[in-house]
């Protein structure tokens, strides 16, 4: 028997308030390797993130990691959500962002020990920010606040790690550093899949890409993907059809 | 009619008792709703909720130094609360770094606290019940009046009427500022309407309301005067001056009926007032246009239509490979029913057959279907055979525009014309 | 208890009124304390709705049970509070009214609904129906040594409660998005810290009345949050600051005649949070003006 693909998703649709935004997304990715998800804004490549971890409901279809579902394996899925999620004034200092990596392993009502506190100071100053590990989080620049995410990710130890535009808004060290320490997970042996909206940057970071533009257009090693056909379907595809569908279907009623 | 004279008969007892204290609710109300209406579509029902609670330390301030509790003192005392409030809300979101719900939470309770501290504190000296506070005293307003001509008019009743005049002449004189502040503050600033001056106004006619309702429903129960008839409407209606129109309505019968049905209950007025106004809302939330029934029915329509489509198209399917029916349709107790009502409706034969009419129905259901899953091969390129399930859906929702957009836009695909669908059927022409 | 008693003797009070000072101290400590994550995650005027909402439900379980006990009237408040929560929801899910607005109607209305009801069964001089008027503004008058031990009680177990789920309740409240993925049951967390807001709401109703008691869960925290940037300490100052605040209220309004309990409470939160804003170090208005300017994004070691 051949080994599971580390992740798949089968005929996965996604729909907020009844309405698909996300239509039927076939997609495997067999092993480790950095793995664009790539496509205009609007395009639902956070939405295929957050329905594969199972932060938004899936209207149709199902995801497996390691041939598994996804609540049998969470404590070998790492998360990075959009820094924009988050609310910044929080009382939690660096450090205290990077321990809640390791709060699932923990389990509930198990307090933080001594180990977790090494797992994270280490994980902070793997991305360059055991400097600041006392700094409330709002008081950290958008990098750094990037770089603390991607420590709490790091401590969660995970197999498999989602990152949801990681690279927006972050300052040129902040973005090497975290490419960097991308990079020597994937040599670790893991999958990384990054949200990504820069076509320019997505060819030479990736060794996969998905393109999607509320389905997924095409799939595979980067520079067969990102052909001058694909990138024309994805970025000036056949949106009307599906958006004049999407709200016919939220609105109970046929097109025109 | 005589339940008509027995209406006059209750409004004209004892001097006119009822009549006035129903008079002055329903002005009281009116004014609130006008404001109410700007404070729910600027969402600062919050704002609205706390300067109400607020301006209690203003009014027993200006009753202190003399004034009456629905007078002009209590108003500026009740003007400069309100200014307070929102002063010190900013500046705890400024400064403090508050949210918004919190910093109205610190704001508003600690002068309202104040307010009852300082009542109770000169006790003696105001003639002030706490209970008015809490929930106004509708019912004693008809003997507090003042000489007008010839007649005698409750003071509180006098002052609601300024009030909306007030209001409504304010509101007609700055009607343009208003509509652009409330649809987009920002935006009315940027081109330069005074957008700041009309928040501030919105904010000062929110106190003076509440000074006016004071006296008869009290500076608690007001936050459902100003909200409730607004939020109702809004769940009616779309455009602003229908929104204000309706919600003045919903708020002078809710105050008549309110009134009457305390009175028969022997209750306090405001509150059943404030339960009048729920009910409205609450009758709101089922029978508007896209209320719950509407939406409950459009989803038993279209959980119906799909059922009967379904049977129609697996009846077509039959007839197209010459097979026999099968003993009974697809969807078990509700696909019996289609096929009942689809032969009662002409659309199929006795025996399960389609009809013509049936046909021509079922062909179109066909034909999205096969349009759909040819479309997805081509654009979403899934495995052929996780094509059925999504034509399966999709193919109720596909409209005649829209099937021949799609065949016309694969027609100019490499692939060239549709003829058949991935799986080798034929795709039926449009009738 | 003797021990109690003694305490009691020492300070020259009966020992019923001391209970009660206990009481409203454990209240005020576990309001603090539950109310800190209403106030980080936004919701600080949730509790206003509940404390609203518990009027009805108290008038109705006395007209239900024809019980004028505490246990029975909270019970009756407590549903009808968690009731108002759920009715949020549904509003929230199945109408385009706005969330404030929301807010808002459930105050008004279920306030004006519980005025309705409790003067309706005054008017008709239903025995014992008078005493519900104290759950307007809060009267800590009329409590029995009995009342006192279930509201500590209560008090002790919600503090408990946050304590034991400190670190689910702040990754929750602080990164839903993050907390879902990592499979924490996201709903479920949230929907147990609104229902505890409610259920200390209900027992601050005794200290502070329907109208006022939100301060209770809401300054506290707030003041709180000015003095630091850690969760764990910030629930304690929060349980600290309530507490004190409670303690004086109480003082204050047997001291001095007719002064019903809930004003003074909030006062004295108020008068704490104030002193925060001013003083805190690094927060407070004063330190602000000493500073310059706060470096809210440090130049990076190294960067351009």
């Amino acid at each position: 028997m051949s080994t599971p693909p580390l992740l798949e998703l089968h005929d996965v649709t996604v729909a907020y308030h009844g309405r698909p935004v996300l239509w039927h997304v076939d997609l495997a990715v067999e092993s480790p390797c950095l793995y664009g998800i790539i496509g205009p804004n609007g395009a639902g490549k956070s939405t295929l993130v957050k329905a594969a971890l199972g932060i938004v409901p899936l209207a149709d279809g199902w995801v497996k990691f390691f041939g598994e579902p996804l609540d049998r394996v969470r404590g070998r899925v790492g998360y990075v959500p959009q820094r924009e999620s988050v609310d910044w004034d929080f009382p939690v200092r660096a450090i205290d962002v990077v321990l809640m990596g390791t709060y699932h392993r923990l389990g509930w009502m198990r307090r933080v020990g001594r180990a977790e506190r090494e797992l994270a100071a280490a994980c902070l100053d793997r991305v360059g920010m055991a400097d600041f590990a006392t700094r409330q989080i709002g008081r950290l620049s958008g990098g750094q606040q990037q770089r603390v995410f991607l420590a709490r990710a790091l401590a969660q130890q995970a197999e498999i790690y989602f990152l949801d535009e990681p690279l927006a808004g972050v300052d040129a060290q902040s973005q090497q550093q975290i490419f960097r320490v991308l990079s020597e997970l994937r040599d670790e042996g893991k999958l990384v899949l990054i949200v990504h909206h820069d076509l320019r940057t997505a060819a030479s970071w990736f060794d996969r890409v998905a393109l999607v533009d509320m389905r997924l257009v095409a799939a595979g090693p980067t520079e067969e993907v990102l052909s001058r056909e694909n990138l024309a379907r994805t970025y000036s595809g056949h949106l009307e059809v599906l958006d004049e569908l999407g709200r016919a279907v939220e609105a109970g009623r046929r097109t025109p | 009619m005589s339940g008509l004279r027995g209406v006059i008969e209750f409004l004209t007892a004892s001097g006119g008792m009822h009549g006035w204290a129903m008079a002055t609710a329903a002005v009281v109300s009116a004014a609130a709703a006008v404001v109410g209406s700007l404070l729910v579509v600027r969402r600062m029902s919050l704002i609205g909720d706390a300067i109400s609670h607020a301006v209690l330390p203003g009014i027993v301030v200006g009753v202190l130094l003399g004034g009456r509790p629905g007078g002009p003192l209590a108003t500026l005392g009740a003007v400069a609360a309100a200014l307070l409030t929102v002063w010190l809300a900013e500046l705890l979101r400024g400064k403090a770094r508050l949210s918004e719900d919190a910093a109205a939470g610190v704001v508003f309770t600690t002068l309202f606290a104040a307010g009852v501290a300082l009542l109770s504190a000169a006790a003696s000296r105001v003639d002030v019940d706490p209970g008015c506070v809490l929930y106004g005293m509708l019912e004693l307003v008809p003997f507090d009046t003042v000489e007008l001509a010839w007649l005698e008019v409750p003071r509180a009743f006098l002052g609601g009427l300024l009030v909306l005049a007030g209001v409504l002449a304010v509101l007609w004189l700055s009607w343009r500022q208003q509509l652009a502040t409330a649809f987009d503050a920002d935006a009315a600033a940027v081109v330069g309407l005074p957008a700041k001056a009309m928040t501030t106004g919105l904010l000062c006619a929110t106190a003076v309301v509440t000074v006016a309702s004071f006296e008869a429903v009290g500076a608690v129960i007001v936050v459902a005067m100003l909200v409730v008839p607004a939020a109702t409407a809004e769940l009616l209606v779309a455009t602003l001056p229908r929104l204000i129109l309706v919600a003045v309505g919903l708020a002078v019968a809710s105050a008549c009926s309110g009134y009457a049905v305390a009175w028969q209950a022997e209750t306090n007025a405001a509150g059943m007032i404030a339960v009048m106004l729920g009910v409205g809302y609450a009758a709101a939330v089922l029978i508007a246009p896209d209320g719950m029934l509407a939406r409950g029915t459009a989803s038993l329509r279209l959980a119906w239509r799909v059922v009967c489509e379904d049977v129609l198209a697996e009846a077509w399917r039959a007839e197209e490979v010459g097979a026999a029916l099968p003993a009974s349709p697809r969807g078990g107790l509700a696909g019996m029913l289609a096929a009942w009502w689809l032969t009662r409706r002409g659309r199929l034969l006795p025996g399960g057959r389609l009809s013509e009419q049936g046909r021509g129905q079922a062909e179109m259901v066909v034909r999205s279907h096969r349009l759909w899953e040819t479309w997805l091969g081509r654009h979403v390129r899934l495995p052929l055979d996780h094509l059925h399930p999504p034509a399966e859906w999709i193919e109720h929702y596909l409209g005649a525009e829209m099937r021949q957009r799609l065949e016309a836009e694969m027609a100019h695909t490499p692939a060239g014309s549709v003829a058949a669908d991935p799986h080798g059927s034929t795709i039926p022409p449009e009738r | 208890m003797t021990m109690l008693t003694a305490v009691a003797d020492l300070l020259g009070l009966s020992s019923n009124t001391l209970l009660v000072a206990v009481a409203m101290a454990a209240v005020g400590m576990a309001a603090g304390v539950v109310g800190c994550f209403s106030v980080l995650r936004r919701r600080a005027l949730i509790g206003d709705a509940a404390a609203h909402a518990t009027l009805p439900g108290v008038a109705l379980a006395f007209v239900i049970t024809g019980s004028r006990g505490l246990p029975v009237l909270l019970i009756g408040a407590v549903v009808s509070a968690v009731a108002s929560m759920g009715l949020l929801v549904l509003l929230r899910r199945f109408t385009r009214t706005r969330d404030d607005a929301a807010t808002a109607i459930v105050i008004g209305v279920s306030f004006g609904m519980g005025v309705a009801l409790i003067s309706g069964l005054v008017a008709r001089g239903v025995p014992g129906s008078g005493g519900l008027e104290r759950f307007l503004l809060g009267s800590t008058a009329s409590l029995s040594a009995a009342d006192a031990r279930l509201l500590v009680i209560v008090s002790l177990l919600s503090t408990g409660l946050v304590a034991a789920f400190v670190k689910e309740a702040t990754v929750v409240s602080f990164d839903p998005g993050f907390a879902a993925a990592a499979g924490w049951p996201v709903w479920w967390i949230d929907f147990a810290l609104v229902a505890m807001t409610a259920v200390m709401v209900v027992a601050g109703l005794p200290a502070a009345g329907a109208v006022l008691v939100t301060a209770l869960v809401v300054i506290p925290p707030v003041a709180a949050r000015q003095w630091t940037d850690r969760v764990g300490v910030m629930l304690v100052l929060a349980g600290a600051f309530g507490l004190v605040s409670a303690v004086a209220g109480v003082a204050a309004s047997a001291v001095v005649p007719g002064l019903a309990t809930g004003p003074m409470v909030v006062l004295a939160a108020a008068a704490l949070f104030a002193v925060s804003l001013v003083c805190a170090p690094s927060r407070g208005l004063l330190a602000m003006a000493l500073r310059p300017r706060m470096p809210l994004a440090p130049p990076e070691r190294g960067g351009p």
